[in-house]
Order: structure tokens, then sequence, then C-alpha cells
């Protein structure tokens, strides 16, 4: 039978605007304005999921982000399914499908059920003590544990919405648009402070907004009038920006905030194409002004967990923003006057409550009053010490407390109801306070952790610096903001203040029974099913610290992180273990607040913006050609370019034989490129490379090494002297951006007297490298005008030339071991340079080729690859360089360290050749180098670093390094592989055309 | 993530900047004349403190300028900033 | 002949926002730190180097941006010739400067693809890639940022009220620009 339980109008719920959805696949309908968790209330549900690990009923229980029972699974199945979704933060639209966690078949029959009356064999800590032993069969529990476990499924589907990110640099943040936060921002704006504030709900005004009673007025207005007309005013101010929806996730340091702004999710799900999802807000605050309010406190019985008990605060709300009554037969269980407001609501609203239970002994109130005078009963001094019901409450047991509120006297009483409102009291929001570094103080009073210090220019205001009551609000705040705005006056500086809130409260975190702790389930942590017996037993077993107990017993570890839980937690192991709660101090607070999604953490770095995508001048043309792309840093790459279905090797090996056979064509525009000048250049090269400079004549090129200070090859490249006082730098595609990092640290901290300036050119120009014993013939076309003479044009010089009216620079340097030119031409007639080069080398078959056969042309030659061939553990000597190494300098970047003791010994791993037994085996590069496979342990020798079929030697060449391998030479070496052993012979490293008679072939 | 004052630039995001290590750690004149030991005390040795600590940074997104930050590595609140070759502020 | 090539072809318009590459733009960087280095600037160009940080200047020609105490960028304030690379501005300044060991000069024509914004959404664009706070240097005509967008290096320089010159080195303008469009289209 399904019942309505909408009682009266509220202007906060649409009636007009009828929504229907779907719960475990049946279709209820809804209005407008309500959440998943008021329209499934409205509809007499009660009943949402099952608990984590006994699998125990469970309804919804608040109105709010602090839910810990009523999370559902939205839309599952389908790309947009998302777990763990609070029913009360989910507003409904049409279309809407939910469903419930943690249960099998449904939700009304749960095989899994059975660990309810498995519990006391399933104690705190069962998991951990039963499959410790033994270790090896943990992978096999493990599988079963996590089918068991775990609460909603995660999409298998990519996520169809689109996500973003923004920055907001605000004067004035603040979070909470409660009656403080609506203050405080009006106060800031009207002050002129670029102000930011933020709700997590969809409307501003927090609970005052739907605070109708009499009993609470400002200037002699009911306060929700009041706010309202505040809330007015705010939203004309221009220099105040106001986001709902948006939750705050984090609060670090230097006030900066992650807060997730929400923006589609209430809208039928054919309204939000292309629509931003969600918007992960990067708030920078100069101050921060927090309001996030307070969270109702449960109170600890045996049963306190059935569909059916909510916070009383929830009943509240439910019936005065939502317009739906909880229950037809409502008990309000209380510690304190709060219930009070909550009954008056209710008879306000027609709700029937059946009584009150007040463990109070001497009351009295303004608000209490009122409520007898509606012939409400009271037990006063009384508590609840059972509960009955399976899937919904339908009884409570209440007992008398004695004096000292440890133990029940007196006789049973039991009192048949539908819905149980409880009210242990609040517990100030201080999560993001902590978050940020704040450090908290104990209220003794009213036992209340509050903000003390701040780490930041932030303060905290209203009911979460433990500022319950409206007078005490509305009293404190002005004072504190003008003290934190520093500012005269404020419009709240004279309110008059009507409330009838006493504050008196009797805080027992774990009520007594008239039974054993061992034989009650009094839950303090509802998600994850942990009991105040639990926690006992982790005290018992030894724990004391707070974070030890909580990983033990699990409080505190589900999606709702125990905003309800937590406190009494603390309050329990302070009273068993009798020290004091202030001294224990509280679990740390992580981020996020609630939980975010994925994809707001990632916003758009997906797909193409997942990494940054560099590409040369002339790219087009590669794509044109069918290159296949490689990513060298951030760059593509041409690869390799297949032709007619060629795969890689069968590509790189023509590519490689046309580039020694007659001529070969490289982009690459990819490697640093910086512009050095100044009267200390010279010197400056000096210093960072480790040969000699201040002899190369102008017009010449000079490959150099650089070393860091510990000695090792840091990165290599060629440069060139252009004039007396300028020189371009070459370093590798990937050294670019840290080498100058580099040089620019040394001449800013080291050397700030030399007269050096470096400027990035990497992108002005565009390198075409076009080798081969053609290449002369190919460029002196294209460039017509230039004495490509050896005698005027040598290797290893460069020339300014130009090309049509482009000037460009040309450098006749070889990476491949042949004649070989390199045309650097301004980047944005690259392309057509390259294309000319082809067009006139069409008749000598020019080749272009990519990286692979870039790195296999300068394998056969021996040539490094710093990166490949080195890591940071190589110097110039072990990779039998040393001819690069000046013995004259008196200092160099790295010198002093080539001959610490470390350095000069004689098993280092030096690079060497390597040719296989087999000249057809090519050896797989990153293979471990033995000399005796049959020694225990085997001894590795090295590894091999290249490794290539070369179809010029026609033969399989490779680079390594191996322990002592300089005198090695002609030794045969072991390659044990996984179902071979390859026979190598150490050879030189140089394979090719040692006499280096290519070059000017 | 912090700000950081550049002395160049002014206040940035911490994103643009890198961490360059210990401060006033001057690369020896003479390294040729030192001990292993010696060297390995300027190339290795670092304080790496809790609390304040001398540090170098470089507006690397920006300006490109490396500069001093006194920094406590306990909750990176900047103490001060000051510019390569200016002394370090007694804290 | 050689072909000139554009790197970003189209012209984008958004609501609030337009874009498009600005070419050929001469640029330049000078870097110096000697007063004679400033002076010398000055006269050769008729134009006076920004001396405070994050601003720009600008003759009739020529804009000068402020990138670093000792370094500068210039950029022609029309376009150049795409058939010829030699500029007057970089020879005079090479006599002036270079040959007078003043400081450095280098072309940077091609280094940055300067891509021109209009519109009131220019800011709220960078506001979803960038950390930089442009709540006082969108209201500040001629102030000149080097910051981030997108995770790639960018200078900013604010040239007038909703329109900006956008300065992002060639490699990653392509990757830029389509990320950029890929935000303001949903602005």
């Amino acid at each position: 039978m399904v019942k309505n339980l909408r009682v009266k109008t509220s202007k906060f719920i649409d009636e007009t605007y009828k929504i229907s959805f779907k719960f475990n696949g049946t279709t209820y309908y809804g209005y407008k304005g309500d959440t998943l968790a008021s329209a499934l209330l409205a509809n007499d549900i009660h009943l949402v999921g099952r608990s984590f690990k006994y699998h125990r009923p469970r309804g919804i229980m608040t109105a709010g982000s602090e839910e810990p029972n009523a999370i559902v699974q939205l839309h599952n199945n389908t790309s947009r399914t998302e777990p763990n979704v609070r029913a009360t933060e989910v507003e409904i639209y049409e279309g809407l499908e939910a469903s419930s966690q943690n249960c099998w078949p449904s939700v009304n029959f749960d095989i899994g059920g059975i660990n309810n009356f498995l519990s006391p064999v399933l104690p705190a800590g069962f998991y951990y003590k039963t499959f410790m032993w033994p270790a090896s069969f943990w992978e096999k529990y493990e599988y079963f544990i996590r089918k068991s476990a775990g609460l909603g499924k995660s999409p298998t589907k990519p996520d169809p919405d689109i996500y973003e990110h923004k920055y907001i640099h605000c004067d004035v943040l603040v979070v909470g648009a409660g009656i403080s936060g609506i203050m405080a921002a009006k106060t800031a704006a009207k002050n002129g402070f670029k102000t930011l504030l933020v709700d997590e709900k969809s409307y501003l005004g927090g609970s005052t907004i739907y605070q109708n009673s009499e009993l609470f007025k400002i200037n002699n207005q009911v306060s929700s009038s009041w706010l309202e007309k505040e809330i007015n005013e705010i939203k004309k101010f221009a220099n105040l920006e106001i986001r709902t929806r948006t939750s705050v996730a984090a609060f670090h340091g230097y006030n900066f905030l992650l807060a997730r702004e929400n923006l589609t999710d209430h809208l039928p799900l054919d309204q939000r194409n292309n629509k931003t999802r969600q918007r992960l807000l990067k708030i920078r605050a100069k101050k921060v002004i927090t309001a996030t309010g307070s969270l109702e406190r449960p109170l600890i019985f045996d049963n306190n967990d059935r569909p059916g008990i909510l916070l009383s605060s929830a009943i509240e709300k439910y019936a005065n923003f939502f317009g739906v009554a909880c229950g037809q037969k409502n008990i309000l269980f209380t510690n304190n006057d709060s219930a009070y407001e909550t009954a008056i609501s209710l008879f306000q609203k027609g709700i029937h409550i059946e009584a009150i239970i007040d463990n109070r002994e001497d009351i009295d109130s303004k608000l209490i009053k009122e409520t007898e005078k509606n012939n409400i009963k009271i037990y006063k001094g009384y508590t609840i010490i059972n509960t009955t019901g399976y899937k919904r409450i339908n009884k409570i047991i209440i007992m008398q407390l004695s004096k000292d509120g440890q133990k029940v006297v007196g006789s049973k009483k039991s009192i048949t109801c539908d819905c149980l409102g409880v009210a242990g009291g609040w517990t100030p929001a201080v999560h993001l306070f902590t978050q940020s570094g704040g450090k908290l103080k104990f209220r003794d009073e009213d036992q209340v952790f509050i903000p003390n210090k701040y780490p930041s220019d932030q303060i905290s205001i209203g009911s979460c610096n433990g500022d319950f009551t409206l007078n005490e609000i509305l009293s404190s705040i002005p004072e504190i903001l003008k003290d934190f705005l520093n500012i005269k006056k404020t419009d709240y500086d004279n309110l008059e203040v009507q409330s009838s809130f006493n504050k008196s409260k009797r805080n027992i975190w774990l009520l007594p029974s008239d039974k054993i702790i061992g034989k009650t389930k009094p839950f303090v942590d509802y998600q994850n099913d942990a009991t105040a017996k639990d926690i006992k037993l982790a005290l018992r077993e030894g724990f004391r610290s707070i974070e030890h107990v909580k990983r033990y017993t699990t409080t505190g570890m589900g999606t709702d992180q125990g905003k309800l839980g937590n406190m009494h937690a603390l309050g329990i192991i302070s009273e068993t273990a009798g020290s004091k709660m202030g001294e224990l101090g509280t679990t740390t607070f992580r981020p996020p607040y609630t939980p975010l999604t994925f994809g707001t953490i990632v916003g758009r770095n997906v797909g193409e913006y997942f990494d940054i995508f560099r590409r040369t001048p002339i790219h087009d043309w590669h794509i044109k050609n069918n290159a296949e792309f490689e990513n060298v840093g951030q760059w593509k790459r041409a690869w390799y370019y297949p032709k007619n279905g060629e795969n890689m090797h069968e590509a790189v090996q023509r590519e490689s034989k046309a580039a020694r056979d007659s001529a070969g064509i490289l982009d690459a525009s990819t490697l640093g490129k910086i512009d050095i000048q100044g009267t200390d250049a010279s010197e400056f090269l000096n210093r960072v490379y480790t040969n000699a400079w201040s002899k190369l004549s102008i017009g010449k090129c000079r490959y150099g090494l650089m070393l860091n200070e510990d000695g090792m090859v840091y990165d290599d490249g060629v440069t060139t002297r252009l004039d007396e006082n300028h020189y371009i730098m070459t370093t590798t595609t990937g050294g670019a951006a840290t080498v100058l990092g580099k040089l620019e640290d040394y001449l800013q901290t080291e050397w700030p007297e030399l007269d050096v300036y470096l400027t990035s050119v990497t992108d002005h120009y565009a390198t075409i490298s076009v080798c081969g014993p053609n290449s002369k013939k190919i460029v002196s076309t294209v460039i017509p005008d230039l004495d490509f003479s050896d005698e005027s044009f040598p290797h290893m010089s460069f020339k300014n030339a130009k090309i049509d009216k482009i000037k460009c620079r040309v450098m006749r340097i070889s990476f491949t071991g042949e004649h070989s030119y390199e045309i650097n031409v301004q980047a944005n007639y690259g392309k057509s340079v390259w294309e000319k080069c082809i067009e006139v080398g069409k008749e000598f078959n020019i080749t272009p080729y990519g990286t692979e056969t870039m790195h296999l042309l300068r394998a056969e030659k021996g040539f490094i690859i710093v990166g490949q061939d080195t890591d940071a553990t190589m110097t110039p000597i072990d990779l039998q360089m040393d001819w690069i190494v000046s013995k004259k300098k008196y200092d160099f970047i790295g010198k002093r360290s080539l001959y610490r003791s470390d350095t000069i010994k004689e098993d280092r791993k030096q690079l060497v050749g390597l040719l296989t037994e087999n000249p057809d085996e090519v050896l797989e590069e990153g293979a471990q180098i033995v000399a005796d496979v049959k020694k225990t342990p085997v001894e590795m020798l090295g590894h091999v670093t290249s490794s290539y079929y070369s179809p010029n030697l026609k033969k399989s060449i490779a680079l390594g390094v191996i322990r002592g391998g300089k005198n090695m030479l002609g030794q045969k070496l072991i390659i044990p592989m996984e179902n071979k052993q390859i026979n190598v012979t150490v050879a030189d490293p140089v394979f090719l055309d040692k006499e280096n008679k290519r070059l000017n072939a | 993530m912090f700000i950081i004052n550049c002395p160049y630039c002014g206040e940035r995001e911490q994103s643009e900047f890198k961490a360059g290590g210990e401060a006033h750690i001057i690369r020896p004149k003479q390294p040729t004349e030192l001990s292993d030991d010696q060297w390995a005390e300027y190339l290795f040795m670092r304080k790496n403190i809790k609390g304040i600590q001398f540090e170098r940074w470089v507006h690397t997104h920006g300006c490109r300028k490396w500069f001093n930050v006194v920094r406590d590595t306990s909750n990176d609140d900047i103490k001060a900033i000051y510019k390569m070759g200016e002394k370090p502020p007694i804290i | 002949m050689l072909n000139y090539t554009n790197v970003i072809t189209e012209e984008k318009s958004f609501s609030g926002l337009q874009m498009k590459e600005i070419r050929p733009v001469m640029k330049l960087i000078i870097r110096g730190k000697k007063r004679e280095f400033l002076s010398a600037v000055g006269k050769s160009l008729n134009l006076l180097l920004p001396n405070e940080a994050n601003t720009s200047s600008r003759s009739e020609n020529l804009t000068a941006i402020w990138l670093s105490p000792d370094e500068w960028m210039i950029y022609s304030n029309v376009t150049i010739d795409s058939k010829n690379n030699d500029y007057e501005t970089e020879n005079l300044l090479n006599k002036s400067i270079s040959k007078k060991n003043l400081g450095a000069v280098t072309d940077v024509t091609d280094q940055f693809v300067m891509i021109n914004m209009k519109g009131d959404k220019i800011f709220d664009l960078f506001e979803t890639g960038s950390p930089f706070n442009f709540n006082d240097f969108r209201n500040k005509k001629g102030s000149v940022t080097q910051t981030i967008l997108a995770k790639i290096d960018v200078i900013i320089h604010n040239q007038n009220q909703n329109e900006v010159n956008l300065f992002v080195r060639r490699s990653f303008s392509q990757h830029l620009f389509s990320w950029m469009n890929d935000s303001a289209s949903r602005l």
C-alpha cells in the first residue's frame, strides 16, 4: 500500500510540479524541491539499504550530507551510474533511478543478513585475526572478502559527462549560507570585499530558513522571515558571488580551498548533454569565514539503528521544509532542548507525537512548557534501553536512569511507534577548520570541540564555532566580523533577539542498558557497523591511540567519515580508558568533506588534453605521409614511415639503408636550442662542458658533454660559434628545458659576474637534417648561393645562408656518421624547406626517416643517446669518452667528481659494443649480461642498452654497459633469456666506418 | 599549495615555481684542492630540517629568476624571501 | 618561393570571445643589465623599456613587454612581410646592443605564436586553466603576466579593455588553441 505522508504545503516544494522516479524498480512520485530521501519518506519508505558488515536493514537517518545509511546507487548499469550517493542530497528529477546497495537479492530479503546473527563471532578486527594465517592464503581469502564487502558498484563504461576546473580569487570566502554565513557575506560585500558565498545545498538560509516558530524572533520577526529579507538583499551586491550546490571538499594551507560545484545533477538526463556536470573550484581567498554549522548527534543505545530512527532535527526538516511526516506515531528521545523544537514544529503541522523521552530529570524551559501545553507526554529522566522492529521500528522500551546516569532502574515500559527522533546535542562541523591545520579545544560544559588556534587568516562563526542558540549566534557574529574584517560597524550591531532555547544538556555517551555490553548492539558508526562493544574490545586489546582504535574498529572510515558517531567513539574511549576528552584529541579529518567524483578531480585533463602534445613545424607533412609517431617528452616525433604495408622492422631497415646508400632526411626540430650571447660566452661554455671552447673559431661547431656536479653525464649536443660572443647550443630533445634551467641557475647563483645571456629558441627554428652520400647535391640545390666545397664548408662548420629572402643557418654536422647537413630555418618556413628537399632529393631517392632509424644509424657508429645508453650513473670515462674530458681546464661542472674514489674504480659499468654469435639474433634492450650461468647466485655484469639489426652491416649490433667492460674486449659473455642463452662477444662500440671516411664521402 | 611572493613578479601560486634545495651552499672556488670528503660535503650533505629552513626557489613559469625563501617546513609558513646575493635575514 | 605556414589557421568566435592568430608579428627577446643597455634601446628604437614588473610600453610601431628584470620582449604592432625575415628593428638593436656588448638580442618571431583575444569572456576562459589572479590585471591596461594556462607557459599582454594578446611557444600553440576552444565552447 502506498501511503502519502505529505502533510502540509511547504513553500520549498512545488506541488504543481510532479516528478516520477524509480526506486528499486518501482515507480514513485515526488515534487520539485524534494530530495530522494524526502520523496521516499513521503511514500512511507524508510528502508533504503543494508549495513556494511551485518547487512542490517537501514533507513534514512538525516536530511543532509552527513547521512550514513541511506546511500544508493544511481542509474545502475549505465555509463552515468554513481555509487554511494546520499539519498538525502539527491534532488529528484524526472527519470531518476536509484537502487539500494550492499544487498542481494533485494533490500527486503538480503542473504547477507545472516551476518547479523553471526555477529557474536564477527567482532572488531575479525578479518585481521582470522585471515592472517597462513600468510600465503591471504590472496584466496581476499577474493571472497572483497566479494562480500564493498558498497556500490563502480561504472564500467566511460563517463559521458564533462567536468571542468575553475580558479577563483576572492577577498573573502564564506563557507555555508546559513544565518551566520548570510550575515557574514552581507557584511563583507557591503564593505567592499570581493566575496564568494558557497553552500552545499540548493537553497540559501540553512536551517533557519524553515524555522517558523513564534518562539524564535529577530527584530520582532519570525527568524525565517527576517533571514529571507537578508537573503534578498545580498543577492543585489555586484561584488558578492553566490554558488549553491557547492560543497567545499578541502581547506588547505594558505587559504586554498577546493570545492565541488554541482551544475546538472538535479536536471533530467536529457537536459544534461553538452553541459558541464561538475566543476572543481580552486579557491584562493585572502580571508575565509567558515560558517558550516553543526551536526546533530544521535544517541547510543541498544538497536539504535533501525529504519524509522532519525535525527530529531531531520524529522523537523522533513516536516517544515519538505512538508513530509516521517511517521504517524512519532517519539522523540533527547538529552537537550532541541527535540522540543521538533515537537512544536510537528504539532503545528498536525503530526502526532506519542511521547518525548528526555534523559534529563529537572528541566524547565519555555520550549518544554509550550510542549506540555499541547498535551505531549514527556518521560523525564528516562532512557531507551532497546527497540524492536526488523525493517521498521515498531516499539521502544524505556527505563528510568539512575541519578548518576550509569545504570537503569525501575521497571521496563514499552511504547509503540513508527518513527523515533533522537537528539543528542550538537557537534560543531569543524572538519574544514581542522583540515586547514587549525587546532581544537574541548569545551567541557557541553562536551564539544571548538576552534581554538587559526593557522591562517580565517575565522569560524555560528554553530561551527560552538554558538548553538540564536542569541549566542546573533550577539557574537557582529563583534567577530568587525574584528576580522577590520570594520567599525555591521548591520547587526543592535539586533533584538528572542530565543526560547535552554542550554541544559545531560550528555551520556553510551546510554546504560539492563543488559551487559556484550549482549547489546549500540551502534556508534552506522555505515561500518561499529558498536560500542567493538570500541571497548579494542581498548581491552590494548589499543589506546584514537587513530589506532579507528583503524581497528573501522569507526569513522565509511563514505560518511563518521560525521555522526565520531564524537561518541571518542567519548566511549575516554570513559573506558579514563582519559580526558580534550587530551585524547580527535582523529584527523581528511579531505574531501563529502565524496568527490573522479571526474571532478580530473576535470578536462582527459582524452586529447590528458597530456600536452607538442608539434614540430613539419608535423602535418609527417601525418600526410603516414608516419607513425613516438612520444619523446611532450613531443610527437615521427618514428618511422611505413610504406606499402611494411611493419616497423621493415620500414626501419629500408630507411636505414637509404640514408647510407643515398640520402635520408630527418625532422630534428625537437632538439633543444639555446642562444648564448655575451662577452663571457666562451668562458661559460668552458665551465659547463667537459671540453675546451675558447679556441673554437667562429663558424665552427663542436660536440660537448655536460655533466652534473657528481660527474655523471647529463646532456650532450653540438654547439656552434656564430660570432665572437655568440653561440647556439643544441641539447637533447628531452633535456631542453632542464638544461636551460640548470645553466640559468649557475649564471644567476654561482657565476653572476659572467656577462652571458641565454634565450631559448627551440621553437623558433625548424631543424632539417639531410644525410647520406648525396646530401651535398640535394642541399646545394636547395641553397644554390652557398659554397659547399669541403674546403669552404668542412665537417663541423656552419654557414649563414638565404633561401629566397629567408635567412637560415646551415651546419655540417652528423649524428649518423654520414656526410650530413642540418638546415635551421625559421619555423614557419620549415615545412616549405623540407618539401623542397624532398622534391630536389627525389632523383636520389631521398628517404624520410624517423627516430627509430636515427637510433639505429647512430648505434652503428657507437654514438650514445643520453638517457638510453646512460642513466644518472655514467661518467664520460665509463662511456669510453675520455677524449672529450679536458685535462687542461682547471674546472668545469662535475670535474672534481671524476676522480672521487668511487668514480675511478676499475670495475664500474662501462659502455661496450656487443656482437652476437648468431648475426641474425637481435638482443633485447634491458637484457642482463652474465659471464657464468652456473655460479649461484648468478652474477650480473651489466645490461644491454641499445640493440638493432643493422642492414648496412648485415648483422645484429648492440651497445651495453658491463662492469669493467673496458678491459674485456673480445671476451665471450652470456645473455640468459627465458628459454635460451645467447652468446655474445664484447666489441668496440664503433661498428661502422671507424675511420670516419663517410663524413666526407 | 602555497603562495610565493616572487621578489620580481609578486605573489604567485606555488605551481609556477620549482624548489632548488638548501640555500647558501656555495660551490667551492677550487674544487681540485679539496679532499674527497670535503667535496662530498659540498656535493651531498644537506640539512633537511623540520622547522625553519633556508631554501632556493626559481620562478620557472614566470621571470625564471632564482631567489631565497625562508620556510617553516612543518607548516609551509614562509618567513622571508630575499634575492640571490642578499644577506639572509636573522630568524 | 618558400611558403609561409600558418600555425593556427582558424579564427574562432564564441559569444563574448573571439580568438585568432595574428601573423607574422616580429618578436625579439632583448636582455641586458647595464644602464647603458636601457638607454641604448630607448635611443635606437625611440621606445622606453618598461622598468616596472608586469608592465609594458608602446611606441607607434613597437610594443615592449617586461619579462624579467633583465629581459623584455619587443613585438611589432602591425604584421610584417612574410617573404623576408630581415628585420630593421633587429638590425638596429644588433648595432646598438650586440656590437657594443651591452646585452643580447635574439629573434623569436617564430618561437612564439601570438593569439589575439577579444571579448568580455577572456578572463572567464583563463580562470578555467590558470592559477594566476586576474582580478587587478584585467582592469589595468598594458599589464603583462607570464603564467600557466592549461599546464602550458604563456605570456599575456592586456592590450585594451576586453582585448589581450597571448603568446605561447609555437610547438604548444595548436594544443593550447584546441584546449581554449574546447573551454570557450562552454563559457
